[in-house]
């Protein structure tokens, strides 16, 4: 009877990333399910916990994105003249200096890359911890993916050290709290993506329609 | 996504190899023309990718100057040599596994070449005290930023599916 079972349960995922057939398993708790071609991660054992534990980061995240774009970032002092920087204020400059491809480029890798992600994974999440059907998650799942490679929120982290490292040797530089909060907003960014489990997204979404 | 036809298959391949090819072209004014002016104190200085480097380096802050040496210099051409790479041995049934592999390292690593663009606008932002200290944005940061949307979207367009077509399955 429990063969029987089983052989029902079997069923064919596709691998993410090579597009190859794996025979799908129940999987024990904390084991992964690994593509036979080319080694990535299929999926991994349903817990329930982590589809909430990324929800809560992703909507920090948010929250910590809106903080991280309203507070100044560095403050620059050259004998006496002081000058501090949000974000957006480089977009500003680099538009004024007529380097508008750069300034878009900034804009949206920097600013609408780490809330888009952020808010349509916030959204799926939504659905798929409340069980309630949203219009449009589908699409919304596919926009997070695409969005995914576009959070470069703790690229930016490492492009402030460099400009405070930079500015030292011209002037009196200090951090500012903006900063913290786009650390903030990079550690909540790379642990939505980790504990955030497509495999279990879509399970959920199946039972819902 | 994933059910595209063999059209579709072909036309990934050459959008991939002709972002590729505009990458590689892009890479050399990308480096030789300087990215941006630092004036302080009526002191101009252009510099280049590789002078921002160097002059980290000299200041004797190497671990920063490795960081910016790394994300802007090394990523982008390894980005451009592993994506040539995987293009010329489509196709080949040697190394798949290697090969997806490398794909996906050229995948995650590669946006970090953005620290240079974002360091860019940051001291753009800051520096506009005047002619106390200020920072004006050149040329060279425009190639800098084609050569990297290039490599992204090539990297997108040129799924890891795709190299585990056999010459069978997808006529080239």
């Amino acid at each position: 009877m429990s063969k029987l079972v089983q052989a029902n349960e079997l069923r064919w995922v596709a691998c993410p990333e090579c597009d190859a057939s794996c025979k799908d398993h129940p999987l024990p708790p904390k084991s992964f399910l690994r593509c036979i071609r080319c080694g990535t991660l299929v999926k991994k054992a349903a817990d329930s916990i982590s589809l909430q534990r990324a929800w809560a980061l992703a909507v920090t995240g948010l929250f910590f994105a809106v903080l991280a774009n309203s507070y100044p970032i560095l403050t620059f002092d050259v004998a006496g003249n002081t000058q501090s920087n949000l974000v957006v204020t480089g977009i500003f400059g680099l538009v004024d200096q007529g380097y508008w491809p750069i300034a878009l480029l900034v804009f949206f890798a920097g600013i609408a890359g780490p809330a888009l992600h952020l808010a349509s994974v916030s959204y799926v999440l939504t659905g798929c911890c409340l069980r309630v059907r949203l219009p449009g998650v589908r699409r919304a799942l596919a926009f997070s993916e695409s969005m995914e490679s576009w959070n470069l929120a703790p690229v930016y982290l490492v492009a402030t050290i460099v400009a405070v490292v930079k500015l030292d040797m011209l002037g009196t530089v200090n951090w500012q709290q903006g900063t913290w909060w786009i650390l903030a907003l990079s550690l909540c960014s790379l642990l939505t993506v980790q504990f955030f489990n497509r495999d279990l997204v879509e399970r959920r979404l199946e039972e819902l329609e | 996504m994933n059910d595209g036809g063999e059209t579709n298959d072909r036309m990934r391949l050459q959008i991939a190899a002709a972002l590729v090819v505009s990458g590689i072209i892009l890479y050399v004014p990308a480096n030789i023309l300087p990215v941006m002016t630092m004036t302080v104190v009526g002191d101009d200085e252009p510099l280049t990718v590789m002078g921002g480097v160097q002059e980290l380096y000299d200041s004797g802050l190497w671990p920063i100057a490795g960081i910016v040496f790394l994300a802007s210099i090394v990523v982008p051409f390894a980005k451009l040599a592993s994506l040539s790479y995987l293009l010329l041995t489509h196709g080949s049934q040697k190394w798949q596994r290697q090969r997806g592999t490398l794909r996906h390292i050229v995948h995650t690593v590669g946006s970090w070449s953005m620290v240079d663009i974002f360091l860019l606008s940051i001291l753009v932002a800051v520096g506009q005290l005047g002619i106390l200290a200020s920072v004006q944005a050149e040329p060279g940061c425009i190639f800098f930023a084609a050569v990297l949307v290039c490599t992204l979207f090539a990297s997108e367009c040129y799924q890891a599916r795709l190299i585990w077509k056999t010459p069978k399955t997808l006529p080239t």
